[in-house]
């Protein structure tokens, strides 16, 4: 297999916008291959990530759409839909397209809009990725399915509330040190206990907003990256799935598709969570975050809030997690995060970030999380 | 091509009575719920129908209050996952429990939720 690098990515401001979805993509792909320096007549394929489409802008077969609105309208191009993992199921399919040596230049990317519609309609539309008949029947929805997983790891490991209000300080903390960040505001620890609970135990302030958004990333093979100027190298990219009802879960307290993505991407790497010096996880909420640093294996299981209510994921901690601010402040455009999360590591290993760089960052992990925990991915990062 | 043990319809047909089914593999002795087309212990496909007595305690549960707009009018309302006494574990709705009575480890029981044409999971008190 071949070397596969990244060498341009773009991210539009996220928010609410009053723009489609492929449009914000197409504004954040112009951006990527301009950051790549690289014209779109070389781009060969378009591996897209949304997933509401259908539903908030009556829009299916938004792969050609996408690349249509960019301007290169015949290259292949397929939608991936693994729910808010989905452009990172676009990025290592993509992967395995250039390593494979099918495509030297194939662009990655995700968009989505969702706040043209009111919440409960976009909180019905977000629950269709847990199952239809066991559960959607039930009116759970998705802070219901990380309340439960909350309230198990509490359960088990006495996480408390503060710790896991603690997360959401600290990514606001770094959202204010991103421009393109949806929440450019500090918040505190009593804010975030006070707020209203949404689903006990988690309140308004351990959720993720709703976010229209794009973002892209350039990938090629080495050969390509060579003449780029500052080339990242994708050291692995691997997914992993579980049980699709809560259920059938055996521990909820835990992530096994995080723990299965994890040693995959540690093993195709050849590197163990200690070599990591940056992280891009999946924070749909508070105790999301605490898990998957569990799951990663970056602290050992049940270790995640306190390390994150001791400042180890903050910046300038023993391993920044989130220094875009996260899914919590910089905002989840669901079909667009996953590139969004790759784009913030390759500005980091770049050394790119400016006020939110993490000082000799050399690998960068990005994980992200799909529906109720049955999707994750997760992919390693590294400069020359 | 053989018949399904249960399909779905056939489950919460039974569930709508009032009557909790499982699958047991015929091989492996593994037990399921839902039913699964392939044993996920052994992948032999040798099911055979097994009555739950629909007892179990609460695993985790949580309060909904800001809600999917068909269940707007349902706030607050709580989802448990329930672990059943034959050992698996299925996620239901709280039923003439009180809120703040909620906890884990609280012994709970199967009460089929029929609404017009739909009948899903809940649980009430034991």
């Amino acid at each position: 297999m071949r070397r596969v690098a990244v060498i341009g990515v773009g991210v539009t401001k996220f928010g609410k916008h009053d723009r489609t979805s492929s449009e914000l993509f197409a504004e954040a792909a112009a951006d990527a291959l301009a950051d790549a320096e690289i014209s779109a007549s070389r781009v060969q394929a378009l591996y897209y990530g949304n997933v509401v489409g259908s539903e908030t802008e009556h829009q299916l077969h938004t792969g050609p759409q996408a690349a249509s609105i960019l301007g290169i309208p015949a290259i292949p191009t397929t939608r991936f839909e693994t729910a808010c993992a989905s452009s990172h199921a676009a990025f290592r399919h993509a992967v395995m397209e250039v390593a494979a040596g099918v495509s030297d230049v194939v662009l990655v990317g995700g968009g989505e809009r969702v706040l043209n519609v009111p919440t409960p309609e976009s909180t019905e539309y977000f629950a269709y990725a847990s199952d239809a008949v066991w559960e959607q029947t039930l009116g759970l929805t998705f802070p219901g399915v990380f309340a439960l997983i909350a309230r198990a790891h509490m359960q088990k490991y006495g996480t408390t509330e503060a710790q896991m209000a603690a997360v959401a300080v600290k990514n606001h903390k770094h959202g204010t040190l991103n421009p393109k960040a949806q929440f450019q505001k500090e918040i505190t620890l009593e804010q975030v206990l006070k707020s209203a609970y949404v689903a006990d135990p988690l309140k308004l302030f351990d959720c993720c907003p709703f976010t229209d958004g794009g973002a892209a990333v350039v990938l090629t093979s080495e050969e390509v990256a060579r003449r780029s100027r500052r080339p990242v190298w994708v050291l692995a990219s691997a997914a992993a799935s579980d049980w699709m009802l809560l259920g059938d879960k055996r521990d909820l307290s835990r992530v096994p598709a995080t723990e299965r993505a994890a040693a995959a991407a540690y093993k195709q790497a050849g590197l163990t969570p200690t070599d990591v010096d940056v992280v891009e996880l999946h924070d749909c909420f508070t105790i999301a975050e605490i898990v998957a640093t569990e799951g990663l294996g970056l602290f050992e299981p049940g270790a995640g809030g306190l390390a994150a209510e001791k400042g180890m994921t903050s910046l300038g901690g023993a391993i920044p997690v989130n220094p875009s601010g996260g899914l919590k402040a910089k905002g989840h455009p669901i079909g667009a995060t996953g590139a969004a999360q790759i784009a913030e590591i390759v500005t980091q290993l770049r050394g790119e970030a400016g006020p939110r760089q993490v000082d000799q960052a050399r690998v960068g992990l990005t994980h992200t999380l799909g529906g109720n925990t049955a999707t994750v991915l997760v992919s390693l990062f590294g400069r020359d | 091509m053989t018949e399904p043990v249960i399909t779905l319809q056939r489950f919460f047909a039974r569930a709508r009575e009032g009557r909790l089914t499982g699958v047991r593999c015929g091989k492996c002795g593994a037990l399921a719920i839902p039913p699964k087309e392939l044993c996920p212990a052994c992948y032999e496909r040798a099911w055979e129908p097994v009555p739950l007595a629909g007892e179990g305690t609460i695993a985790s549960y949580t309060v909904i209050r800001v809600a999917p707009r068909a269940y707007t009018a349902d706030v607050p309302y709580a989802v448990a996952v329930v672990k059943l006494k034959e050992g698996v574990s299925l996620l239901g709705r709280i039923v003439e429990i009180p809120l703040d009575k909620l906890a884990v480890g609280l012994p709970v029981r199967f009460r089929p939720l029929v609404k017009g044409d739909q009948t899903a999971v809940g649980f009430g008190p034991a």
